[in-house]
């Protein structure tokens, strides 16, 4: 049983002050650095306490799930600005100047910041990626996400795919190249955030050539978790959408359900999608109970 | 020909008001900005406010009247013919409405796009009315405006769908219970049921006996779920219907086909004010080839009730400053489109908040000089014919 929360992770009420007061010349932007690196500890701390197995950055300076990619990339640029899903958070939707992006330059630290210890990094699928381009999944994997893979050192790299569980007939033999192209590198999840996961299991999604499935079970049933589920599930456990705060013995039952109805043997507890949906205050709250929900199942088993 | 134009909505707040509400010293540079843009703009009396700001005792209530003078003068200086005052003495479209509501409880910032954000609170039990909360600005706006006055205000959908919900959904057993949205629906409907009728009337109403002529029912978050257009659509009916007013609603930042055919049955909206030069080229022309944001207004045309359709000619979320030829082309193609220049009106797409009032001012004139230019064009063509 591991816990760990792969996505965007909210800014606190003081970097929110300080990245507001930069767009209006208020600040510098090495004082919004030095605030940044206060969140950053402070979200390395929260994790530390809570026992996750995984650290993450929190994509602090991450303006969307895209954004860094595209600046660094070579025939990709920000297009208009477009919902996320059903939130009232927007994004640059990617828009593709030639066929063929390449990713220029890696992405440095300031996207995939140092951390002290085992670590994982969230990227956008090569499906999301594609997404409103003419582009194919399978030349955003080779030639953007492959060549920004080669450079991060991390035990998991998590594949952000809110999209394709949405579409009307997902079907998953069309991410079995892309994703096959970005092995070879460090362990890969494929996490469909925020929808009913139901149809693309279905349809083979286990079967995809990565390490570890994600699954929001706040869209998705227990039941349609096929038994005996054969890769680590990344269970979306914690509701990155909603300011209730979960109760953890209510999560660590869910975890034995999964083991013992289903038959899962490898579970990460996670959140359905980026935190950044909630206040820090609130995320920080919902970090703490992914522990415990950890600690409480881990101690049931024992 | 006359194509009338208007606002939207958001103006940013002058640093004066800011650093004041924030309790920050003010700079020379604020006291600037409050002499160059009175003078600018010819608000008068404005030397009374400098003088205050110098001082350095101003009164905070008293600096939003004056932030409502000079954003009110610097739209009609720009030449905007029906105005407010850019929501100056709102704290935020979303969290004005709920503070000043009941069964509302904050849960922090959350981010809108890059460094944007806003304060969503949740519901903690059936919303009500603490007290109509927009006649206060709209009295003092009446004793000094002089142009004509919309009043926006934020609507029951965006509201509800912009909190998170404490109250009507199910709180518990959802984990891997696979809760269709069935119940989400019913619980997102009973909300928004429950501010329109509750909040949002009982305001329209105030506003009314005020004597309030136009309201602008905001609703940016209205195509926010695909499946719950028609939720939207009946909270706009339970909060208008009966009503002497002119209504308006905004959209803005959506796929705009997901509202139809929903919207069919929003008899009470005499206007659609939507944003679509964000998704437009900025090259001239005046095909339907020339003007991809626009393609869909043909279906607003073809409401059954034949509203008025409110162009957004200015994409907000950038300085670019878009010449008055290219809002000339926008309109002259939704002319063409609409074959009835009087149900177009030109607005921004939506309220300028995001933009300094400099780049804001520009972009606004530009607006007004390019409808000009697509009266006179149509003027022309009229005569032509």
């Amino acid at each position: 049983m591991q816990a760990f929360a792969p996505g965007i992770y909210p800014r606190s009420e003081q970097l929110v002050q300080a990245t507001r007061d930069l767009d209006r010349g208020r600040t510098s932007a090495e004082a919004v650095d030095e605030q940044v690196e206060r969140d950053l500890a402070e979200l390395v701390s929260v994790q530390q306490q809570a026992g996750l197995d995984l650290l993450t950055d929190g994509m602090l300076r991450w303006q969307d799930l895209f954004r860094p990619l595209l600046e660094a990339g070579e025939g990709l640029e920000t297009g208009a600005l477009t919902r996320f899903l059903d939130t009232n958070t927007f994004y640059r939707a990617p828009h593709d100047t030639t066929a063929a992006p390449t990713l220029s330059a890696p992405l440095d630290e300031r996207y995939v910041a140092p951390l002290p210890g085992p670590r994982l990094v969230t990227l956008p699928s090569p499906f999301a990626l594609s997404q409103g381009t003419g582009v194919s999944p399978l030349t955003i994997a080779e030639n953007v996400l492959k060549p920004a893979l080669e450079t991060i050192d991390a035990e998991l790299v998590v594949l952000s795919e809110p999209f394709f569980g949405r579409h009307d007939e997902p079907s998953p033999r069309d991410l079995e190249a892309p994703l096959a192209a970005l092995g070879g590198g460090p362990k890969l999840a494929l996490q469909l955030t925020f929808c009913d996961a139901r149809k693309p299991l279905e349809q083979g999604l286990s079967e995809l050539p990565v390490d570890a499935i994600g699954i929001d079970f706040y869209g998705t049933h227990l039941a349609d978790v096929p038994k005996g589920f054969d890769k680590l599930l990344l269970a979306g456990v914690i509701d990155a959408r909603s300011s209730a705060l979960e109760d953890p013995r209510e999560l660590a039952q869910f975890a034995d359900r999964l083991r013992n109805d289903r038959e899962v043997e490898q579970i990460a507890l996670v959140p359905n999608g980026d935190l950044q949906f909630v206040s820090g205050r609130i995320a920080g709250e919902k970090l703490t109970r992914l522990g415990q929900a950890k600690t409480a199942t881990v101690e049931a088993a024992a | 020909m006359k194509l009338l134009t208007h606002e939207i909505g958001s103006l940013a707040k002058p640093p004066w008001l800011v650093k004041t509400s924030a309790g920050t010293p003010l700079g020379e540079s604020d006291v600037e900005h409050a002499r160059n843009w009175g003078e600018r703009l010819g608000v008068d009396g404005y030397e009374e406010l400098v003088e205050t700001l110098q001082r350095g005792d101003p009164d905070k209530a008293e600096l939003g009247h004056w932030a409502s003078r000079y954003a009110l003068r610097l739209l009609e200086s720009a030449g905007i013919e029906v105005v407010y005052d850019g929501e100056q003495q709102r704290t935020e479209m979303y969290a004005w409405a709920v503070d000043h509501s009941n069964g509302f409880e904050p849960r922090g910032t959350v981010r809108s796009f890059d460094n944007k954000y806003y304060s969503k609170s949740a519901v903690t039990g059936e919303p009500s009315l603490r007290e109509p909360y927009h006649n206060d600005e709209f009295q003092f706006l009446q004793s000094v405006a002089n142009h004509d006055l919309k009043i926006p205000v934020t609507g029951a959908y965006t509201i509800a769908v912009w909190s998170y919900d404490e109250h009507y959904g199910p709180q518990t057993g959802r984990i891997g219970a696979g809760h269709g949205r069935n119940e989400e629906l019913a619980a997102r409907r009973e909300f928004a049921n429950d501010l329109a009728r509750d909040v949002i009337r009982p305001n329209l109403e105030s506003l009314i006996d005020l004597g309030a002529k136009w309201i602008q029912i905001d609703e940016p978050g209205a195509s926010t779920e695909a499946d719950e257009l028609d939720i939207f659509v009946e909270s706009f009916n339970e909060s208008v219907e009966g009503l002497d007013c002119f209504f308006s609603t905004h959209l803005c930042f959506s796929d705009y086909d997901l509202f139809f055919p929903a919207i069919e049955q929003m008899h009470g909206c005499k206007q659609f004010c939507v944003g679509f030069a964000n998704y437009d080229s900025r090259e001239l022309g005046t095909s339907g080839a020339d003007r991809p944001g626009y393609e869909v207004i043909s279906k607003f045309r073809d409401l059954p009730y034949e509203p008025i359709l409110g162009l957004g000619v200015l994409d907000i979320h950038t300085d670019f400053v878009e010449s008055p030829e290219l809002v000339r082309d926008r309109i002259l193609y939704a002319t063409e489109v609409f074959g009835d220049p009087e149900r177009i009106h030109v607005c921004p797409d939506c309220g300028l908040r995001t933009r300094s009032w400099e780049v804001a001012y520009e972009k606004l004139t530009s607006m007004v000089e390019g409808t000009k230019l697509a009266e006179q064009a149509l003027s022309t063509a009229g005569a032509a014919t």
